[in-house]
């Protein structure tokens, strides 16, 4: 690593941003193909804010992606990170004349925009000043203004007219969110956009819905919400209609991987390897395809180091960075988990060979997933044992039995003791009580407590 | 004097009294008989009273016993006091009958107030005496009435708790003043509830306020605070914690018991209680703002490393838990703190070697692990005599590091086990029903639930209700009578 670089991945250590030495799998240009709008300069710019070999080559296409564009914002942030990591290449150096270009221009055209929308709302006609809004959005999205234009976006809704121009308000507001990564926000846009009343516009809108949806929890961390949506986007559509978010390939490794994460093997089966739809997905990712198989056959080693294998790649994905330690973790207790199934009894030597983890002591690992209920186990420190417990239902029925009839007795004094409070008016009121007709209690007036108080 | 103990003795007279109101006439006269005797003999009476207790029966004649004592104790000179009559008061309050009582509640209440003053008697007499008396005057327990108050402060105090233990074991479901129908059975009816006879116009309690009931239950907590008996502890402090509010009330006192309920939850389950979902909102609002070195407390306690915990207790010093009157509970948490660490770690292992737990499990005291492995054993040990740890220590022959063997409960109840325990339940419920009966009876009478049973019912006639909203106020029957209740 030269110098350059390793002064730059020390100020991204110190951002806390993630660090990935390994070279992932994929190709940066076929990978960056898959795209186009504004993800495509998020996405190269995460690349080159993370991954140490492929740092120079992703800030210099996120300089050149910037560049495109019309957002100077953007151009500043990847420059000034290319001059961290590589100041003798020829990116490095801001463009000024470029960079004011571009502004005046912005500023004109804004200026020219909000104009023109002022003259429509003058006019008083309802269909220009959805377009005038819709232009002036689009124009803040373009610049990278994105509180503008999620304003000027939502400005549209009053005044539409057809089901496809609520759809087009739904998409821009959402594409925003996406961009701000307000999760919440994500689902209620969905919400108002119509679904399934006119057949046809609905139809290729379906995977777009499907996938924000899915990035909406994913985002949340509801992985199970996040992974049917996945698995249910319609293959038949083709990707240009939801790539300015998501790529089929992202489609097969977001849905396999949550589905592993959150699902049971016959559910895996079922839902993701014998789905007709989310077949034609896998086939982008074959590794996932390979890893679900591999856990459905109980094969679980194998199928962790299959994904162990691809870590480097998800670590680099723009929505799936945060999540990939937890997604795993998950996807690794639910193997040990699965693993201990078929036992009552296994050594711990045989489970550290099945799922050696360099970082941690098996025992470690197996007495988080005890402490957190994850695993239903014993472990034996002594003689290396884990043993499965089994639960008793009897023992089940009969602490619940016992624990009902007690928390009835219980509820029935205390609703008794609240009757009769109430009916000695002796509930405590908001303000100083005043009928304190009673005294003389010798001891009890010594104690410093307050009367009843107002707060 | 002869003159004076013919009346005395009158009642009850040879011949039995059959009914409730014979009895109730013939008491009614007696106690008349006796005022006037008393009013008429003033001078010479105080004189010969304690004679005249020679004479008369505390068990039998308990009327004109508490009569004598009475005049002794407010018109005679009782300091010093003499032993005759400081016998006289015993073996009157442990004997006396408890259906005569009921037509002399002003003489017994002073009498009462004599003893508990503690000039008479050591404190832990006293309070011997008027638990029992108490109990005597209403078996059930479950009536909350003014000398409870003063009786279980005074043995907090003093530390006298384990006579009083027979008082505040008991459930408390009645107080003084509750609004009902006018009282229509004597006073000598064996078959009436508590609320029924002792009330302020019997003058066997006074009216109650607010904090009086509250600070009667905090104490009762802190009394089994001081007993350890943290689960006693914790359900009365949840009963302050949980007190009826309205318009937003909350008191210091509920804040104070609060604190104190938090650390008990923590001591008895090794974990921070939730709050009762019938607690107030505006108490618990205050609880969360006047709480938070305690919610702190609460939530350092479940971390698995004892730094946070130490932390905190010292972050805020300990003259501000001084102050709170909750420094030994708070210490006594800390120690706790990796107790019950060790007793977790059950639901992970089943044998685990001493040193392992050593290094697994911290100290709040020392804030770590312990130093040395002898140290932790005994520590272990500990637990394991007083019950607190279902295990065993190990140390194999061959040398090797000694471990602690789990035992696993024996969960499983036999048939007839599990059948007495749901019985012993059963019966407990099937207790309450002259409590229900009772507090039926009341709410049956009063004018508002009658109002808005007619209400009801003409609604339903008419066919005017959703079936659905019927059964939701039928199903929410506590907020339908708190309302009605108390807007009488």
């Amino acid at each position: 690593m030269t110098d350059s670089l390793l002064a730059f991945f020390t100020v991204i250590d110190n951002q806390c941003g993630v660090i990935v030495k390994e070279a992932p799998k994929f190709d940066l240009d076929l990978y960056i193909q898959s795209y186009r709008g504004r993800t495509r300069f998020d996405r190269l710019l995460l690349i080159g804010r993370s991954s140490v070999p492929l740092c120079v080559d992703a800030l210099k296409a996120a300089v050149a992606e910037a560049k495109r564009g019309r957002d100077p914002q953007r151009y500043r942030e990847a420059v000034e990170c290319l001059r961290i990591a590589a100041p003798s290449e020829p990116e490095a150096s801001f463009d000024k004349a470029w960079l004011e270009n571009t502004e005046t221009a912005n500023q004109n055209e804004t200026r020219r925009l909000t104009a023109e929308l002022k003259g429509y709302k003058n006019n008083l006609i309802k269909e220009s000043i959805r377009m005038g809004n819709e232009d002036l959005g689009k124009h803040y999205e373009s610049i990278g203004d994105l509180n503008a234009a999620a304003e000027a976006y939502s400005k549209m809704r009053p005044d539409v007219s057809t089901s496809k121009q609520i759809i087009d308000v739904g998409r821009h507001l959402v594409s925003v969110a996406l961009q701000r990564r307000e999760w919440g926000m994500i689902t209620s846009h969905l919400s108002k956009m119509p679904t399934g009343a006119n057949s046809d516009e609905y139809e290729h809108l379906q995977p777009y819905i499907k996938i924000v949806t899915g990035l909406s929890m994913l985002g949340q961390e509801r992985f199970l919400e996040a992974a049917m949506s996945f698995l249910a986007v319609d293959v038949n559509i083709s990707s240009t209609n939801y790539n300015e978010v998501a790529s089929p390939s992202d489609v097969a490794v977001y849905g396999g991987l949550l589905a592993l994460a959150t699902m049971d093997r016959a559910g895996l089966q079922q839902k993701v390897l014998e789905a007709a739809d989310f077949r034609q997905f896998l086939e982008h990712a074959p590794h996932i395809r390979r890893a679900v198989a591999q856990f459905v056959n109980g094969r679980y080693s194998a199928c962790i180091s299959t994904l162990e294998a691809y870590r480097a790649d998800y670590l680099l994905d723009i929505h799936l960075q945060k999540h990939i330690p937890k997604v795993y973790a998950q996807i690794r207790s639910k193997c040990i988990v699965q693993y201990m199934i078929p036992f009552s009894c296994v050594s711990l030597g045989t489970l550290e060979a099945a799922f050696s983890n360099p970082a941690q002591s098996i025992e470690e690992e197996l007495f988080a997933m005890i402490r957190s209920g994850t695993l239903q186990a014993r472990i034996n420190a002594i003689d290396k044992l884990v043993t499965t417990v089994a639960t008793n239902p009897r023992v089940k029925l009969q602490s619940t039995a016992l624990a009902t009839a007690q928390s009835y007795e219980k509820q029935a004094i205390d609703r008794l003791r609240r009757m009769s409070l109430a009916a000695a008016d002796l509930e405590l009121k908001g303000q100083r009580k005043t009928n304190t007709s009673f005294s003389g209690l010798g001891g009890a007036g010594d104690i410093i407590y307050d009367e009843a108080t107002m707060v | 004097m002869d003159h004076c103990a013919s009346v005395l003795l009158a009642f009850p007279p040879s011949s039995p009294l059959t009914n409730n109101d014979q009895y109730h006439r013939a008491a009614v006269a007696h106690v008349q008989r006796v005022d006037k005797m008393i009013k008429d003999n003033a001078a010479s009476f105080n004189g010969y009273a304690n004679q005249l207790l020679e004479h008369v029966d505390p068990a039998k004649n308990s009327i004109s016993y508490i009569a004598l004592l009475h005049t002794i104790l407010v018109h005679g000179n009782p300091t010093p006091p003499h032993d005759d009559l400081l016998v006289a008061i015993t073996t009157f309050l442990m004997t006396f009958d408890s259906r005569q009582i009921r037509y002399v509640g002003g003489p017994f209440s002073i009498v009462l107030g004599a003893v508990r003053e503690g000039v008479l008697f050591p404190a832990s007499v006293a309070v011997e005496l008027v638990a029992t008396a108490l109990l005597r005057l209403d078996p059930t327990g479950t009536m909350l009435t003014s000398h409870h108050i003063p009786l279980v402060t005074l043995a907090y105090e003093t530390d006298n708790i384990e006579p009083v233990l027979p008082v505040i074991e008991k459930t408390i479901v009645f107080y003084p003043g509750m609004k009902g129908p006018p009282e229509t059975r004597y006073p000598c009816d064996m078959q009436l509830p508590p609320p029924a006879y002792i009330t302020p116009e019997s003058f066997l309690t006074t009216r109650l306020n607010v904090t009086n009931v509250l600070q009667y239950d905090l104490f009762c907590g802190m009394c089994f605070i001081q007993r350890r008996a943290w689960r006693q502890a914790f359900d009365a402090l949840e009963r302050v914690v949980s007190y009826p509010t309205r318009e937003g009330g909350c008191s210091k006192i509920m804040e104070n018991a609060h604190n104190k309920w938090l650390l008990v939850g923590l001591l008895l389950n090794g974990k921070t209680p939730t709050l009762p979902a019938t607690t107030g909102q505006a108490a618990q609002k205050s609880y969360a703002t006047h709480g938070k070195p305690y919610a702190a407390i609460g939530e350092a306690f479940g971390q698995a490393t004892a730094e946070t915990l130490k932390t905190e207790f010292e972050s805020v010093g300990s003259q501000f838990w001084a102050d709170d009157g909750n420094l030994a509970l708070v210490r006594l948490v800390l120690t706790h703190y990796q107790r019950w660490q060790i007793k977790k770690l059950r639901d992970v292992y089943t044998k685990i070697s001493l040193e392992q737990m050593r290094t697994r499990t911290q100290s709040a005291e020392a804030t770590g692990p312990l130093k040395t492995e002898a140290e932790f054993e005994a520590l272990v040990e500990s637990m394991i005599s007083e019950g607190m740890l279902n295990g065993v220590i190990e140390r194999p022959a061959d040398g090797k590091p000694a471990y602690l063997t789990f035992l696993s409960p024996n969960e499983e109840l036999s048939e007839g086990e599990f059948a007495a325990k749901m019985l012993s339940t059963a019966q407990r419920i099937r207790d309450l029903g002259p409590v229900v009966k009772a507090t039926n009876e009341r709410l049956a009478t009063s004018k508002d639930y009658l109002r808005h049973l007619v209400k009801e019912q003409k609604k339903d006639k008419q066919g005017q209700t959703d079936p659905f909203t019927r059964f939701e106020q039928t199903v929410d029957d506590e907020d339908l009578m708190m309302d009605v209740v108390s807007g009488n």
